[in-house]
């Protein structure tokens, strides 16, 4: 018997309302990746969706961010099956 | 405010932490509230000190600096570049601080000790406030004060700045690090950078020299800075203009080798930062797993947040508080109204006529008094907005209006200096600082003089109550005036948003801007918070209209009172006071004094300085309705905009009819005729002028704030010309199509 595969990795746009996910992978523009980890959005760190969109509002770590990264990066984050 | 000399202070202490870590508070906190903020009131992108006394006698003075909010000492943004400028004594006027106090949020202590990590870097005595210490439980957070202390090497104290815990404990160690600095100086090798690869320190080594042969001394901090940051950054601040091509060539030469070693610039530092961190943090905090969906604050934000809900929401509450604004202040403003022409009558009562009591009575009290009367309007507005920015709603209305902004090129990030503006345009511009995009940062510090500051208040609410009806309507819930206050409100407003989306897109090209923005937690608004801010508010209004507008209502008179002979006129008063005074007044003399009085103030003022300017700026103006009072007015309200009002209680009191002197500015305005007997104003005359108002660019301190923050005359005047432009195509447009009716 196989083993259930672990979902996609998907960018953190595609959550759906109150889903979670784990950062895995920040991309793009060095200088946003950099700010981003600065402000605590990092590899392992857990996301939820508060309110999804271009312009996203999400719970990191507890405390609420709200999002609009366009083309200069992006967050890849591995849903959290609940 | 404790008022001592330099010699006295015994040390600077600074203030910094991540936004929305209770810093401010902290301040207030530790100074009893006595900060000497900016120039502007509200201003959080500037340092703000205050002097507090400290010691077993009270005998030592500190000057606690309040530094902007940051996440990082890689200032991205203006506001951010004056903590760093701080810290490294480059902010002219501050000394370089003999103490920081880091402040951590406690119920998200990792993502702050980033922070941490750089400040005590730079070698200052450090310590650490571990606020919000209240709420660690409800996080489900336990946190070992004592055993971070040991782990990080420095002081910790833990508080809670709402309810005032933990503060004398934070007196008391700031006193002993004081005394001991020793005690918050880490060792180099246990600094976070001490875990950076051997071969960026080399890299700072080479820089180091290679600087110091080119005759450049920067400390090793900002050294490093330059070589992780990119240009974009304030960190190339520190270079030497005329030399910034050549650096930055030799900074990128380091950088390819460091590359080529496998460093990745600048991704290397967080790494090995939040490395340093979890060593730190390793034992010292535990976390219950804890269901986080569902708090109020979601369900809150659910509503708040959502797209069609939220932005509703929005509109009705801007809606409800202009309508409370308009009821509220109705009663004081009659009080000062009422005194204000109490004073004027006690005034006439006391001097003799001449140019004394004219000046008195005439240009100061009805002048200064017409723009006092609007103060309780500015108060109620300054304590709503001091409500939304204190209970946390404003960043969620920054973030629903971010989906809009980004559809003109602009971001979320410039809706909170754009929301200031509607307080006054001079804080809203020095709030743009806080926009990490240079091009997003121009283009709102352009708009906001749009925005319909509380100077215009008074002009509204004059032209308003004189001129539109005061109907009622949903059964005296929507008033007609609060109506057309809350439109005009949003005309300048709306007006920017094709003024932006022009400026992007033909002066400011370029790609669109990220928009990330942590959002406060919701709370109860402090009172005292908001009682200070209002209370900030009121004195900034009081000395705006005790200097300029003082000076600007003296000059008005002077000018509609000189040239021309008063005598006459003075004894026509003299005999009309007497006659008024006896018991049993000859009514026909009385009316036959109060003709000549008004035909001779009428000639004499069309004799004035004033009154031949009045006839040259005439046909200027006559497209837009107006006669050459309005003209004159509106002239003199350049510097300020809400001079207008003094202005014309000035003009109207020296000219008015005898019989309605004693009467308020709005009755007289009414009264107002042309020569041929047509009513000056009208409906179509009052929207005129506000909407010249609402567009024009008539405030003096706002363009020299323009210059300041671009270190240009470009902008200024630029701003000048297209919003005096605007106005008058403007207004001209609204009295056309309003005299059709």
């Amino acid at each position: 018997m196989s083993l259930p595969s672990k979902p996609q990795a998907v960018p953190v746009e595609f959550l759906a309302p109150e889903a979670e996910g784990v950062v895995v992978d920040l991309c793009g523009e060095e200088r946003n990746v950099h700010r981003l980890e600065e402000l605590g959005i990092r590899c392992g760190c857990k996301i939820r969706m508060l309110c999804p969109g271009e312009t996203c509002l999400l719970a990191i770590e507890g405390k609420k961010m709200c999002l609009r990264l366009g083309a200069s990066a992006e967050i890849l984050v591995q849903p959290l099956t609940p | 405010m404790a008022t001592r000399s330099k010699s006295e202070l015994s040390a600077t202490v600074a203030l910094i932490g991540n936004p929305n870590t209770g810093k401010s508070s902290l301040f207030n906190a530790l100074s009893g509230g006595q900060a000497r903020v900016g120039n502007y009131p509200g201003v959080t992108v500037e340092h703000k000190t205050a002097r507090m006394q400290f010691g077993r006698d009270k005998q030592r003075i500190i000057e606690l600096v309040d530094l902007p909010g940051t996440y990082s000492l890689s200032a991205r943004s203006a506001d951010e570049a004056v903590s760093v400028e701080v810290l490294s004594g480059e902010m002219p006027g501050v000394s370089r601080p003999d103490a920081v106090i880091v402040i951590l949020d406690a119920t998200n202590i990792e993502r702050n000790l980033y922070l941490l990590s750089q400040v005590l870097e730079l070698k200052i005595p450090t310590l650490v406030a571990l606020n919000m210490w209240d709420r660690i439980e409800a996080e489900g957070i336990s946190i070992d004060p004592n055993a971070l202390s040991k782990s990080l090497g420095v002081p910790v104290v833990c508080t809670s700045a709402s309810n005032r815990q933990g503060i004398p404990e934070l007196h008391l160690a700031l006193e002993s690090l004081l005394e001991s600095p020793t005690l918050g100086i880490l060792a180099s090798e246990k600094l976070a950078s001490a875990s950076f690869p051997e071969a960026f320190h080399r890299s700072v080594d080479e820089l180091s020299q290679w600087f110091e042969t080119q005759g450049v001394s920067l400390p090793r901090f900002q050294i490093e800075r330059l070589l992780i940051d990119d240009a974009q950054g304030h960190s190339y601040r520190v270079i030497p203009k005329g030399r910034a091509h050549e650096i930055a060539e030799r900074i990128l030469e380091s950088r390819k080798s460091l590359g080529a070693q496998g460093i990745a610039i600048p991704l290397f530092e967080t790494r090995a930062r939040y490395g340093w961190i979890k060593q730190q943090v390793a034992g010292v905090i535990e976390r219950k797993p804890r269901d986080r969906k569902n708090t109020a604050s979601d369900w809150i934000d659910r509503w708040l947040t959502h797209r069609w809900v939220g932005l509703l929401f929005f509109f009705l509450l801007m809606f409800f508080i202009f309508q409370s604004i308009t009821r509220i202040a109705d009663w004081p403003m009659q009080g000062i109204e009422f005194a204000s022409g109490w004073l004027g009558d006690l005034v006439k009562g006391m001097l003799p006529p001449g140019p004394l009591e004219s000046l008195l009575s005439d240009g100061i009290v009805a002048g200064v008094g017409s723009v006092l009367v609007f103060l309780p309007q500015i108060a109620i507005l300054f304590f709503f907005i001091a409500i939304l920015e204190d209970c946390g709603y404003m960043s969620r209305a920054a973030f629903m209006m971010d989906k809009f902004m980004s559809a003109i090129g602009m971001s979320g990030k410039s809706f909170l200096p754009l929301m200031s503006s509607f307080a006054c345009a001079i804080p809203g511009i020095m709030a743009t600082r806080t926009i990490e995009n240079r091009r997003d940062r121009m283009v709102t510090l352009l708009i906001a003089p749009l925005m319909s500051c509380s100077a215009r208040w008074p002009v509204y609410v004059l032209m308003v109550s004189a001129f539109v009806p005061n109907r009622t309507y949903l059964g005296g819930w929507v008033g007609l005036q609060g109506a057309v206050l809350f439109g005009m409100m949003c005309l300048g407003a709306l007006v920017a948003i094709p003024v932006a989306w022009l400026l992007k897109r033909f002066v400011f090209p370029g790609e669109p801007s990220t928009f990330i923005m942590e959002l406060s937690s919701y709370k109860w608004p402090s009172l005292r918070v908001v009682a200070m801010r209002v209370w900030e508010r009121i004195l900034a209004f009081l000395a705006r209209a005790g200097s300029l507008i003082f000076l600007t209502s003296v000059l008005i008179w002077a000018a509609a009172y000189f040239p021309g002979d008063h005598s006459q006129l003075d004894r026509t008063v003299a005999q009309l006071r007497a006659e008024a005074s006896q018991p049993s007044p000859d009514e026909s003399k009385l009316e036959s004094l109060e003709t000549q009085v008004n035909q001779q103030r009428s000639e004499l003022i069309s004799q004035s300085y004033l009154g031949k300017a009045g006839h040259w700026i005439e046909p200027v103006v006559r497209p837009l309705g107006w006669d050459g009072k309005i003209g004159i007015a509106v002239l003199a309200s350049f510097p300020a905009r809400e001079v207008i009002v003094a202005t014309l209680g000035t003009i109207y009191s020296l000219g008015a009819d005898q019989d309605e002197s004693s009467q308020g500015l709005v009755q007289q305005l009414r009264s107002a005729t042309w020569p041929d007997g047509r009513a000056v104003y009208s409906l179509a005359t009052a929207c005129s002028i506000m909407v010249f108002f609402a567009l024009c660019a008539q405030c003096v301190s706002t363009l020299v704030t323009i210059r300041r923050e671009t270190n240009s005359w470009r902008w200024p005047i630029f701003s000048f010309v297209y919003m005096t432009s605007l106005a008058y195509i403007g207004a001209w447009i609204v009295y056309n199509i309003m005299s059709m009716w």
